[in-house]
């Protein structure tokens, strides 16, 4: 195996992840930071683990010439773009691998990510391989008399479907994340909130596209975890469900698999559900040649119909629960170190019936915010954080245990990733309680006010998870 | 109302200010002023658009990026730095001193004369659209705005509240953010003057006119 030295262009516990199973495949790495972030642990780790010529300071994250520069001085070979940033930037994964002094790209090919990246490209082939879709448009609309027709349309679509109360999304196209995302319930309301999706997309994205789809009610969110090699291998490591929410929209628990028919009753046959939604993201992978690893996102309805939302052509942050069940060889699982030996050429050394399930995983995403104030984030600083040591307990975090933290403004307020294992429903779930029940985060703001945090939120959402 | 010539006096002690020239960016530095003691001049021109001096070019993925001295002064110190070196993002290269300009005097005292707003909290700023396009369209005092008025977008952790403006009834005199960076909390985000003290403003900077001579 050629040795090489593998870029993070990314930050926090992503970073960590990442330089870790570098380190386990017996990579070199070499991270970056900016200067909100020197705290961070990714930075800690980095100097640690690979010395000091392992850790850069740039202006920007998002900043091309700023990675390729720092990729030239340290003699990096490879590029992992993490989650977020120029994950899914089908020109950034091009320009790697097309530069005078070429690099790997830890990711799907450039052509791929262009392809399926953009939620409208991936409705469209979707629709075309009968893999069932929202209902709603099939590419960016920017022109505001065609966006309040197809609103029209759609609103009486739902009203002959006997839907009570219609209701419509208005999303920014080049959004994601649940970033931009706003629901409309009649059409004289519909213009507003165009105009202000429109202008949020142009602040954020630069990008005024806007999607309009169907709302669809009381769902469940699915995710189905895809591995891919360039040799045409397409496996699967089971679904997720990512329903338990902010209301932003933004996940707070995963939970692997995706249902638990052994003992909650479904509405509908949902080992067939979980079955169709496998089988369709591996037939789409499949067929557009998918070469990394990416994730199908699907939401199913109360009677058990599944639409595909979005395919994430990404290491996802959830990775950890889907692995925390699969087994290789009586192993478990790191679909991140999978995903750089993929992304290194390899060809994948497993099939589907090597990959086995066991138990059950709940991912919890631990934010300092108010769940009771519309989930705003908490600013402040962390001076007490930990938590106790079990086997069946996978940590992730770029907070420090021993010193205070100030949380920056300019980045996602995730701070940790607590995955739990059970060997079934009750036990993953009395073990998340008491995970959750043993955490210590504290902190204080400017105005000396106590530390928000969501793990209330997060125990009370344990005993209901996988509940439809 | 403060006392202006106390504060010009104040000022007087002390006319310059040294700002550091830092690495915007990663890559390699190949400086093109070389001595301390250099004269440099900053951004010239209606729209600054005729570059300060060249102080040195930052390379990367090939591309040579001019670093110009910011302001009008005199290059007094280098750091640590040599030609041909690899820095990394806000690395300091080298001091200027800068000698106040008038409209640097004005912005100092108007500092002290206006109503700062604050920013509550970190984050990056905008104006509100109704605010935003009367400044572009009709140009900075222009725009009356009342305690309680919708006046800006705090945009942090990708999320937007809008906040509300506190503080007496007047018109938006200057602004002190930029919506391409954050500002800290506390950070001043524009200063406001009552309508009724319009004058009194223009009285100060009058005199700032007339009572503070510009060195090189």
């Amino acid at each position: 195996m050629k040795k090489h030295k593998i870029l993070i262009a990314n930050r926090g516990e992503i970073a960590i992840r990442i330089l870790n199973a570098c380190r386990k495949l017996g990579h070199e790495f070499v991270c970056v930071y900016t200067k909100e972030d020197a705290q961070s642990e990714h930075c800690t780790e980095a100097l640690k683990q690979g010395g000091p010529n392992t850790l850069y300071r740039i202006s920007s994250y998002q900043d091309p010439n700023e990675i390729f520069a720092v990729a030239d001085d340290s003699e990096a070979t490879a590029i992992h773009p993490g989650y977020g940033f120029f994950a899914e930037d089908f020109r950034f994964a091009r320009r790697v691998v097309q530069r005078t002094r070429k690099l790997k790209f830890i990711g799907p090919s450039w052509k791929i990510i262009q392809d399926l990246g953009d939620k409208i490209n991936t409705k469209r082939v979707a629709r075309r391989l009968n893999v069932p879709t929202i209902p709603g448009s099939d590419r960016p609309i920017v022109d505001d008399l065609e966006a309040e027709e197809l609103a029209r349309s759609l609103f009486n679509f739902q009203n002959e479907q006997g839907v009570e109360q219609p209701v419509i999304l208005v999303k920014a196209s080049a959004g994601g994340g649940g970033m931009g995302i706003e629901e409309v319930h009649d059409l004289d309301r519909f213009r507003t909130v165009l105009r202000g999706i429109k202008n949020y997309a142009r602040r954020q994205f630069r990008d005024e596209g806007v999607l309009i789809e169907q709302r669809i009610f009381d769902f469940n969110h699915l995710e189905v975890q895809i591995l891919a090699d360039s040799h045409g291998k397409v496996v699967h490591f089971g679904t997720r469900n990512c329903t338990v929410q902010s209301i932003g929209r933004q996940k707070r628990i995963e939970v692997a698999p995706g249902f638990y028919p052994q003992s909650i009753s479904y509405a509908f046959d949902a080992d067939k559900v979980l079955n169709d939604i496998i089988d369709y993201s591996l037939r789409m992978a499949r067929e557009v040649g998918y070469n990394s690893i990416g994730t199908w996102e699907w939401i199913v309805s109360p009677m058990g119909n599944p639409f595909l939302m979005e395919v994430n052509t990404r290491i996802q942050v959830e990775n950890g629960v889907s692995a925390i069940i699969s087994r290789i060889g009586g192993q478990e699982v790191d679909l991140i170190q999978e995903q750089i030996r993929l992304g290194l050429d390899e060809r994948m050394h497993f099939e589907q019936k090597d990959i086995r399930f066991e138990g059950l995983g709940i991912e919890y995403r631990i934010l300092a915010e108010d769940p009771e104030n519309a989930f705003t984030p908490w600013v402040g600083r962390i001076e007490n954080f930990s938590w106790p040591d079990f086997p069946w307990l996978r940590m992730h975090t770029h907070i420090p245990r021993e010193r205070a933290y100030d949380i920056p403004t300019e980045f996602d307020p995730n701070l940790a990733l607590g995955i739990v294992w059970g060997q079934d429903l009750e036990q993953a779930r009395d073990r998340g309680i008491r995970f959750l029940n043993q955490l210590v985060l504290e902190g204080r703001n400017y105005m000396g006010e106590p530390l928000k945090s969501n793990i209330q939120f997060l125990k009370e959402n344990t005993r209901k998870l996988l509940v439809f | 109302m403060i006392d202006i010539m106390a504060l010009l006096n104040e000022i007087k002690k002390a006319p310059y200010r040294e700002i550091t020239v830092s690495a915007p960016h990663t890559g390699r530095i190949e400086f093109a002023v070389k001595d301390t003691g250099i004269k440099v001049d900053g951004a010239t021109g209606t729209w600054s658009e005729r570059p300060g001096t060249l102080l040195a070019r930052l390379i990367r993925e090939g591309n040579a990026k001019p670093l110009h001295a910011p302001e009008k002064g005199e290059v007094v110190h280098f750091f640590d730095i040599e030609d041909g070196q690899f820095v990394q993002a806000g690395t300091p290269l080298l001091n200027i001193r800068h000698f106040l300009t008038k409209q640097e005097v004005i912005d100092i005292i108007l500092k002290k004369a206006l109503h700062l707003f604050k920013a509550p909290e970190k984050g990056r700023y905008y104006f509100v659209s109704e605010i935003d396009i009367k400044i572009k369209s009709q140009g900075l005092r222009s725009v009356n705005i009342r305690d309680g008025d919708e006046a800006l977008i705090l945009s942090r952790m990708k999320r937007e509240t809008i906040i509300h403006y506190e503080g007496p009834d007047g018109i938006i005199y200057t602004t002190y953010f930029n919506s391409n960076e954050s500002v800290e909390m506390g950070g001043p985000l524009f200063g406001v003057c009552p309508e009724d003290q319009v004058n009194n403003i223009k009285t100060v900077i009058d005199k700032i006119q007339s009572g503070w001579e510009e060195q090189e």
